[in-house]
């Protein structure tokens, strides 16, 4: 309900306000769509990643995470992310405090090692794991990291969608422009991705949406395209939890110190 | 009907429709010339290769693994110093960051953004190599210096070891059937602005795609620079050698539509306007040129003489059409063997001067004396200081004949003494020396880096995550430890580098850890990390495969000859075999590697070619003078020529390439001609019942002059053919234009001689 509500609002805005501009357009779609994903506090989830080379082999990799919301507007969410397989990674632990267009800050536990390392990097430009999928890409939908832009609407797959593009402002992002379809409902449905020279990289499609608290949809399925080394990376979201009461000390690289003992 | 009936009853045909002819001749020309369009641009060292050459299949396997394997790299070198200066790491580092936009790209390192890894306790920092430029100090500078030689991926790889030239290399994953030119010409555009800003500071464009773009950029340039000047040559060759300006604009003509189609033929094929091409019109231009002179000479002399246009040009036809439908066949047939290499840029090119003949022919006896009946000729043709040379030397080689046999035969053996030296071998880093740029380039990387390719070895475990095992990276350690002490190998670079320096960083820094650690899981956490710590095109995908069941060895190589590379690869096949267990590799593979095989492959190819073409030419040279006296008389001025033109070569070189097998395959239809002509005439002397002394005196008189000037213009050919910037085209040149030479002057010493002592006598 709260939904339709909002969308309502978009809608009227929209009609009424004739002199918005198309950045300013663009942005407050952006934001609305951004806004209509938060308020689930906290999660966890199991993920599937499968990665596909050119000649179509298969590489599956199993990771589980938290998430923690984070209501400051002028900072990011913090994750913890527990790799599974390959089993010589089983039980590595990675902390990050994300945070919106600067360097995260991240520590690692390696069991073999039994040490949690703090590593400072410019490494959201990145690839996650040797995927096409890189750790900007899990916050694409933040309006706060970029620049907008509304081109017009366009149909896909039936639904009538806004297409948006947009830019980075992080300094070191692998983008240069990102083109994206953002349904009436306010979820992204795909993101075309340019690179530093502006070519087409790689197509990001969202997909098997579903709503979880029956106010929030999230995309349990992100597929990734690269088109220039013709890999493909699909993401899976499963047995996702919202708001199973996690805190602040849960995050904390103590955390990950307990355990390192 | 005899034959020379024959042949004039053709000929009055072509006259009596002499309008017809031209102009059906002329529709078709331009109907088959059309296809100059579809000549493809050449796709570089690709095209120069047949898809399914083993070396190559290596190179497509492991792209399909790893990437494409072709770099683009900037050359940085200050006029003084080393780059451990302000300005020049300025420079690499805002190039680094132009290089992202040059097309095609996919990755970029320099020593600017090489990812360093600074350790403080259990805090570890991963950044560019360089930052903050503004305020770099001297010590600043000398710190970076001493840093920068201990790392392993920066030494010999985007810095040299004596820290005075510096690389950007640039990853190009390029389309398939795309060329190089626009990241090349988005290079050079860079080295422009960077050089204007920096102006002490040298700035080149080097890697395998300049190197692949060298073989389009020499083949446009030597196409848009040699022809025009060439064609200028033929004009005034052919009006100095036929005093007729009318004349010579046949012969221009019949040259120009014996050239056009058969490069449009070429197009219609599909084939690729590769180097080697550029040399085809050439030698087509010769040898049609040839054809008309001859043509043309016997006529105007005729006219001299008082015979009518007419019957002067169908004299000629008859005097001609037996020797010029044997030049163009054996041309056609000698450059044919090049089919038997392995090289399609030279097949193409051998099949395209193969139909060149084939037009040059049937112009010559059809548009030619059509065109000659049309036209207003007046004969101004005098060949009398020329005819009383000649005479003279007939009766010099009538008085000495013996003494000139035994002074040739002398310098054959002296000559035939020198040629056990020679040895078959290539050496595929001089096929740009004729062009500066490129020169200006390797001289600075070349004593630097060895060279500016890379070859690489994929190493298999075939298990996934099979590359963590502690075993394997200690064997990829073993490996390069034994590759770096060849001679051929400049450096090689690991995964197992990354994981001994990711071992010391994780242990507080300290050196003693740089080692590889004895735990598996240990090893892949580390992976693990180091892909989650590096940006935007510093991965590892391009070194091991998404499962990480294998990883790619990086190995720079020195230049080395065709000889030198396959020794090497049998080296490396054999500690594979020996030591590699349980682990499998397919061997090493790139340019470097290919590039000779290739040539040794061809070479095998090449040697069967001259024996295919070789004895089918002795054959058609028996079989058409109908006598196997001649046949074996022929062989010997047909044979000594090459003798003493790699005599000749032994002063240079000792090293007998592939492109001095194709010059031999070029020219041995050429010099079949003369002596064909020669003897044909010789045969119908003597049937003519005419003193041995007196057939000599008969051949001089009716070909003597011809096989000079077509000599001479197949000389001028050849000696053009020198000027073009692909070296292997300048050594074919050279070598053509030498045999040619000698050729001459055995026909007209040493083979009236040999008739005099062995011919038949009246």
């Amino acid at each position: 309900m709260k939904k339709i509500i909002l969308v309502l609002i978009i809608l009227i805005s929209t009609k009424l306000s004739i002199a918005e501009s198309s950045e300013e357009k663009g942005y407050n779609i952006a934001k609305s769509s951004y806004e209509s994903g938060r308020g689930f506090t906290d999660m966890i989830s199991d993920q599937l990643m499968i990665l596909i080379d050119p000649k179509g082999n298969q590489v599956t990799r199993e990771i589980s995470a938290k998430s923690l919301e984070n209501l400051d507007p002028y900072d990011g969410d913090k994750t913890i992310t527990y790799f599974e397989t390959p089993k010589d990674v089983e039980g590595t632990v990675m902390l990050s405090h994300t945070h919106i267009n600067e360097d995260d800050d991240q520590w690692l536990y390696l069991p073999a090692l039994t040490r949690v390392k703090r590593i400072s990097s410019s490494n959201k430009s990145g690839s996650f794991m040797g995927s096409e999928v890189a750790f900007e890409d899990f916050s694409a939908g933040d309006y706060r990291k970029y620049k907008w832009k509304y081109i017009g609407e366009e149909v896909y797959e039936g639904d009538l969608c806004y297409v948006l593009e947009s830019y980075p402002i992080y300094e070191n992002s692998g983008y240069t422009k990102r083109v994206g379809l953002t349904d009436k409902l306010l979820r992204a449905r795909k993101i075309d991705f340019y690179d530093r020279k502006g070519e087409l990289l790689k197509t990001v499609f969202f997909e098997d949406y579903n709503l979880y608290g029956d106010k929030i949809w999230m995309a349990d399925s992100m597929k990734v395209e690269n088109h220039q080394n013709k890999n493909a990376t699909i993401f899976q979201w499963q047995n996702r939890k919202l708001n199973v009461g996690l805190d602040n000390k849960d995050f904390e690289k103590s955390s990950l110190m307990r355990l390192a003992d | 009907m005899n034959f020379e009936n024959r042949i004039e009853n053709f000929a009055i045909t072509i006259l009596n429709h002499r309008i017809k002819v031209v102009f059906s001749a002329i529709i078709l020309i331009m109907l088959i010339s059309s296809g100059i369009r579809f000549l493809e641009t050449p796709s570089g060292y690709r095209g120069f290769v047949q898809d399914d050459f083993k070396y190559y299949q290596d190179i497509l396997e492991l792209e399909e693994k790893y990437g494409n394997i072709d770099v683009l790299t900037y050359v940085i070198k200050p006029d003084k110093g080393d780059i451990f200066q302000k300005d020049v790491l300025k420079l690499i580092n805002e190039l680094t960051e132009a290089s992202w936009q040059t097309p095609y790209s996919s990755r970029v390192s320099s020593i600017t953004n090489h990812q360093f890894t600074e350790v403080n306790g259990d805090d570890i920092s991963i950044d560019n190599f360089i930052i903050n430029f503004d305020e770099l100090t001297e010590e600043n500078l000398s710190n970076l210096r001493e840093l920068a030689k201990k790392e392993d991926s920066i030494v010999n790889f985007v810095m040299s070891e004596s820290t005075n030239v510096g690389l950007i290399n640039i990853n190009l994953e390029m389309p398939e059937d795309i060329a190089f030119k626009k990241p090349i010409d988005f290079a050079w555009n860079q080295k422009m602005i960077f050089e204007k800003k920096y102006p002490d500071i040298f700035v080149g464009v080097a890697g395998s795609a300049q190197f692949s773009h060298n073989f389009q950029s020499v083949a446009e340039a030597d196409a848009s620079k040699m022809y025009p000047g060439f064609l200028l040559l033929i004009i005034i060759l052919t009006y100095l050698l036929l005093r007729s300006v009318m004349s010579s604009l046949i012969a221009l003509l019949v040259i120009i539509f014996s050239i056009l189609p058969s490069l449009g033929s070429a197009g219609w094929f599909g084939f690729e306007a590769q180097p080697p091409l550029i040399a085809a019109p050439i030698i087509i231009l010769t040898i049609s040129l040839a054809h008309a002179i001859h043509m043309l000479s016997i006529a105007l002399t005729n006219m001299n003489e008082g015979m009518s246009k007419n019957d002067a040009i169908i004299d000629s036809l008859k005097i001609n059409f037996t020797p010029i439908f044997l030049t163009s066949f054996t041309t056609g047939v000698g450059i044919a063997g090049l089919n038997f290499g392995d090289i399609p840029a030279y097949s193409e090119m051998a099949n395209t001067v193969a139909v060149g003949a084939a037009f040059g022919f049937i112009l010559s006896v059809t548009l030619l004396p059509a065109l000659f009946s049309l036209l207003p000729i007046k004969s101004n043709y005098k060949e009398s200081t020329m005819l009383f040379f000649l005479k003279k030397l007939a009766s010099l080689i009538y008085k000495f004949k013996e003494r000139f046999v035994i002074i040739t035969s002398l310098i054959c053996i002296y000559v035939f003494s020198l040629l056990p030296n020679l040895y078959f071998d290539d050496y595929f880093g001089s096929y740009f020396d004729r062009v500066p740029e490129w020169v200006e380039v390797k001289d600075i990387v070349d004593p630097e880096f060895g060279s500016s390719f890379f070859t690489f070895a994929d190493i298999e475990t075939n298990e996934p995550n099979g590359i963590t095992n502690p075993e394997y990276l200690n064997k990829l350690d073993e490996f390069e430890n034994w590759l770096v002490q060849q001679e051929s190998v400049a450096d090689v670079s690991t995964v197992s580098d990354v994981v001994k320096n990711l071992h010391k960083n994780m242990n507080g820094g300290l050196e003693e850890y740089y080692k590889i650690p004895d735990n598996k899981a240990l090893i892949a956490q580390y992976f693990l990390m180091y892909e989650f710590s590096v940006p935007y095109g510093m991965d590892l995908k391009n070194q091991m495969t998404a499962d990480k069941s294998s990883s790619r060895m990086l190995i720079r190589t020195n230049y080395s000859t065709a000889i030198e590379t396959v020794a090497f690869n049998k080296e490396v096949n054999s500690w594979i075999e020996n030591n590699l267990k349980p682990f499998k590799t397919k061997g090493v593979a790139g340019i470097p590697i290919m590039m000779p095989h290739l040539f040794t492959e061809n070479t095998n190819g090449l040697l069967l070619g001259l024996l295919f073409s070789f004895s089918f030419i002795i054959l058609v040279v028996g079989l058409s003078l109908r006598s196997l006296r001649y046949g074996i008389i022929s062989v010997i001025p047909n044979v000594v020529p090459f003798i003493l033109g790699f005599g000749i070569l032994t002063l240079f070189t000792d090293m007998v390439t592939a492109s001095h097998q194709v010059a031999v395959l070029i020219s041995i239809g050429l010099v079949v001609d003369a002596t064909i002509h020669f003897l044909s005439k010789y045969q119908k002397a003597i049937s003519m019942k005419l003193e041995a002394d007196e057939a000599i005196q008969y051949c001089f008189k009716y070909v003597g002059y011809p096989i000079i000037i077509a000599s001479i213009c197949l000389f001028s050919g050849f000696i053009f053919l020198t000027q073009s910037l692909f070296f292997n085209n300048f050594v074919i040149g050279g070598m053509c234009a030498i045999i040619i030479i000698i050729a001459l002057l055995i026909d007209l010493l040493l083979l009236p001689a040999l008739l005099l002592i062995f011919g038949k006598k009246a």
